[in-house]
């Protein structure tokens, strides 16, 4: 499929990366992404945080700054209360207030399921984009939330998780990236994206793809909510990590000593997951130092990109 | 050998599924017939988290996974992962309420605590296992009841209501009722042996 384009667009369709670019002028380049979703919490105000937080990740894993926001929604009228609607949007609007980005219009049609989320530009140098793309050997893994979050949504589905987990992995998807990408800003990134639903394993798939670049993932330092390496011993998973794993199964070389469970989670589906950075080796204890004093207390170093062997992920 | 069809579900509930019949019946062998390779891989590790050894077969569109419980964990090559500390930490209660009201006294007094009892239980989460309503306690699940939403919630939930029929008949009120299964002493026995801990009112 040919799609339309130009000089301008810096990062378009040909490249899958997390949004769109295109260069206004020398100094300015718009990025643009939308994105949407079903339920992933019973709180309908906490579902509009999360479903905005999710939106304006885009913009901040290219390493800009979302200005403007337009709501998506979908409702079944006759069946939901209204006040559900308004929770919702109550909760996009007020995770907007804490990204300083304006909500200028919206649309809403009449569906069967609640949906809801943002149509988000942000507002970057074109010399300052960050892509996928951009992997240098050497550099450090940076990963900046918990993973398990999809495995953990299955055992709330499932009704065996505590009320406790339940606000834990909530606020983990309703918490913004912006503080992450503003810590970042003031470092020499090389590449960076927002882990969602290829799960962590997925998108370094998508990074190390073409790059001619390997990676190594030190399992034992990666962030996880520690339930879900339980609820993963349970069968608690959800069908897009079987399927995350299996495309990507040529790329993987997972050492013995990893258990099941912990690969389980390397490949969970992640809602409004954290970014996912790369930095040089010089850097990386200086960049996880800003992030923890940023409030960012999971932040950590994951592993590294190598050399070789070419396209491949190995996991110890 | 146990067979389950959980063909037509969406991840998480062939788990559950296979969990429900695990704790009510304890089988020593078992078949979950699925439609889809993640659910299979699910209800393998769940099997295999509570000590069974399972075998995978594929048979047309048909996904099943056999499982054996093994006698010995340790002999076994395949390993079973120990019990998970989540699993093994829930306890099943039974709750056994014989009156629409608690405690003696006062009569109005004791019905709000009763209404307050009930919509408390579900502090219990998932350990609440069984509830069962005998003697007076059936006018808890008939129409007019005050609890009556309450209850109807916690069976769309998944807590199993069982209702005493001998006592249902005695009131006249086999008809009226709007939540729970018709039971007898012997489910009710059967339901005391099983739990961790019963709760009488």
């Amino acid at each position: 499929m040919a799609f339309p384009t130009n000089e301008d667009v810096l990062i378009g369709l040909d490249r899958a990366d997390d949004a769109g670019v295109y260069r206004v002028s020398d100094d300015l380049a718009l990025i643009q992404t939308v994105d949407f979703f079903t339920p992933v919490v019973d709180d309908p105000y906490w579902f509009g945080q999360i479903a905005a937080a999710n939106a304006l990740s885009d913009v901040y894993a290219m390493g800009g700054t979302p200005k403007t926001a337009m709501n998506l929604v979908a409702f079944p009228v006759n069946e939901m209360d209204i006040s559900v609607l308004r929770a919702v949007i109550q909760g996009g609007i007020d995770k907007l207030v804490e990204a300083e980005t304006v909500l200028i219009g919206g649309h809403s049609i009449e569906d069967r399921e609640l949906k809801y989320g943002l149509s988000v530009t942000g507002f970057v140098h074109p010399d300052r984009v960050l892509t996928k793309k951009r992997l240098r050997a050497g550099d450090r893994l940076v990963l900046t939330k918990p993973l398990g979050i999809g495995i953990v949504n299955t055992a709330v589905k499932a009704n065996l998780a505590s009320a406790d987990l339940v606000e834990t992995v909530t606020r983990i998807m309703a918490a913004l990236n912006r503080k992450a990408a503003e810590v970042m800003d003031r470092f020499d990134v090389g590449a960076c994206t927002d882990v969602t639903g290829f799960g962590l394993l997925g998108h370094l798939a998508e990074m190390v793809s073409g790059s001619g670049l390997g990676a190594r993932i030190d399992s034992q330092r990666v962030p996880m909510i520690p339930e879900a390496l339980e609820f993963a011993a349970m069968g608690l998973i959800p069908a897009g990590a079987y399927r995350n794993r299996e495309f990507r199964e040529g790329m993987l070389d997972f050492s013995e000593s990893v258990e099941r469970t912990r690969q389980d989670v390397l490949a969970d589906p992640q809602t409004s997951g954290g970014l996912l950075i790369s930095i040089g080796e010089g850097q990386v204890a200086d960049l996880i130092l800003a992030l923890k004093d940023a409030g960012i207390a999971d932040a950590a170093d994951i592993g590294a990109v190598t050399a070789g062997p070419d396209e491949t992920i190995r996991v110890d | 050998m146990k067979e389950i069809d959980a063909r037509g579900l969406a991840c998480p509930a062939p788990v559950l599924q296979t969990r429900a019949v695990l704790q009510d019946e304890s089988p020593d062998r078992i078949r979950v017939v699925l439609d889809n390779p993640a659910s299979q891989q699910n209800v393998q590790r769940f099997l295999e988290s509570r000590g069974f050894r399972t075998l995978l077969e594929t048979r047309g569109a048909d996904y099943r996974v056999i499982g054996t419980l093994s006698d010995d964990e340790a002999s076994t090559t395949s390993k079973p992962a120990a019990k998970s500390k989540m699993e093994t930490e829930i306890k099943k209660i039974m709750v056994m309420c014989a009156t629409d009201r608690i405690g003696f006294g006062d009569d109005d007094l004791g019905l709000k605590l009763m209404i307050n009892f009930v919509r408390t239980l579900k502090e219990m989460g998932t350990e609440l296992w069984r509830l069962v309503l005998v003697n007076n306690g059936v006018k808890l699940a008939i129409e007019g009841s005050e609890v009556l939403e309450d209850l109807q919630a916690y069976e769309k939930d998944g807590l199993k209501i069982l209702v005493c029929g001998t006592c249902l008949d005695h009131f006249s009120l086999l008809e009226q009722k709007r939540v729970g299964e018709t039971t007898n002493m012997l489910d009710i026995v059967t339901a005391m042996q099983v739990a961790d801990k019963v709760v009488s009112i």
